[in-house]
């Protein structure tokens, strides 16, 4: 039987590196989560220096009208200096710059909701279709099933850990709820993050980048019962775009316009208006140069 | 460049943003049409209501449907037939009036509900 208070909230992690600054997103996001879909019962997680930088350029009153719940946790700095990641600002620019993403599996023990969406910073809330997860008979969701939303081009690498590995997961948005079952899920996350080079040597994932995906994705199988795609998926498509994109313009909270650049023709972009659906911005720059224009239309 | 090539590139540009922003509106209406009730969630389509109002014209009252993951589902059929029902005028009118728009808009910038300037 359900609890008389069932909380629900969303979670988020952010942590600035060198060049992006993660908690604007999250306050950014906290606004748009706020206005579209009508939660209030938000926590982020971030590390004492980014939330210094976050009051610095924000200001503490925007911060607590946005974000009702930041628990501070410090950064682990060797896995900071080891986990580098190539970040690119359309295909002109292209940086390696620490990737800090090792406490998501924490989100189990860190959030304080019963019910709990958990999202990356850079996954636009732009309608209320996430509202649908909210008391679901389904614990533990997340998509494997992903779209580009440049429909023509495809990129079939991003499906699997390895060409004939299992299905990736991806860790964009995550929906669970504080049961035994999602904990051992957690669990075996931590596992997986404690244990990468094992993991690795057994799933077969390329390079040396620590990657949420990745451990999701192996929990979600473990926890299958070594079954491929044995966790549902959220009731919502994940769209994405690339880091390869741009945004043009922000129009209002829940409309953005978007350069896509063309699968034909690298550096050179069409333009899409993007309105009423969430979606994943890839491009970190390009959220941060659009922020203030989000800011005013979310506050 | 000659104009008459121009022309077509310019032609060519313009059929992409079009697709891939019938693309988005088709998106966005699919995102509409999906209903979460009582721990499911289900897809409002033709075969949906069909079926509810063939459930309601045989006097039923409290069913169980398979959801968009085939898990078992209660519902007191009237009321989930009036709501999906309901939603399903909502988002095809919605889609209706934005595809006709769409179609009828023959620059990019109006495609993209832009000015010329792009702002």
């Amino acid at each position: 039987m359900k609890k008389e208070s069932n909380t629900r909230g969303v979670l988020m992690f952010a942590h600035n590196n060198t060049e992006i600054d993660y908690f604007r997103l999250a306050v950014v996001n906290a606004l748009l989560v706020q206005k579209n879909l009508g939660i209030k019962n938000i926590t982020v997680v971030t590390d004492p220096h980014s939330l210094a930088q976050g009051e610095k350029t924000l200001g503490k009153r925007l911060i607590k009208k946005a974000i009702n719940n930041i628990v501070v946790v410090d950064k682990d700095i060797q896995f900071k200096a080891k986990n580098q990641r190539l970040y690119k600002d359309t295909s002109h620019t292209a940086k390696y710059l620490p990737f800090y993403n090792v406490n998501r599996c924490d989100a189990y023990d860190i959030s304080p909701y019963d019910e709990t969406i958990l999202i990356d910073v850079d996954y636009l809330i732009l309608s209320d279709t996430l509202n649908s997860c909210w008391g679901h008979n389904n614990e533990l969701m997340m998509n494997w099933k992903f779209q580009d939303i440049m429909y023509e081009r495809k990129d079939p690498s991003l499906n699997r850990l390895y060409d004939m590995g299992i299905t990736m997961y991806w860790a964009t948005v995550v929906y669970f709820r504080k049961t035994e079952y999602v904990e051992s899920f957690f669990n075996i996350v931590k596992h997986v993050k404690d244990n990468p080079q094992y993991y690795k040597d057994l799933y077969k994932w390329h390079g040396t980048l620590y990657r949420n995906d990745f451990s999701f994705s192996i929990a979600a199988h473990v926890m299958s019962g070594f079954v491929d795609k044995g966790i549902p998926q959220l009731p919502t498509t994940l769209y994405k775009s690339f880091d390869t994109d741009d945004i043009h313009s922000a129009v209002d909270e829940n409309t953005i316009v978007m350069y896509l650049e063309k699968p034909r023709s690298p550096g050179d972009f069409m333009l899409t208006k993007w309105q009423g659906v969430d979606i994943h911005i890839m491009n970190k720059w390009a959220i941060n140069r659009v922020s203030e224009e989000l800011l005013e239309y979310a506050k | 460049m000659s104009t008459r090539l121009t022309k077509a590139l310019e032609f060519a540009n313009y059929r992409v943003t079009l697709n891939n922003q019938q693309a988005q509106l088709k998106a966005k209406t699919q995102s509409l049409l999906s209903y979460s009730i009582n721990g499911g969630t289900f897809t409002i389509d033709l075969t949906l209501i069909t079926f509810c109002k063939q459930l309601i014209d045989n006097s039923q009252t409290e069913v169980v449907l398979l959801d968009i993951y085939n898990n078992p589902i209660k519902v007191d059929v009237e009321s989930f037939y009036e709501e999906i029902i309901s939603r399903y005028y909502e988002v095809t009118n919605n889609y209706y009036a934005e595809y006709e728009k769409l179609r009828k808009s023959r620059k990019v910038h109006k495609v993209l509900d832009l000015n010329e300037e792009g702002k």
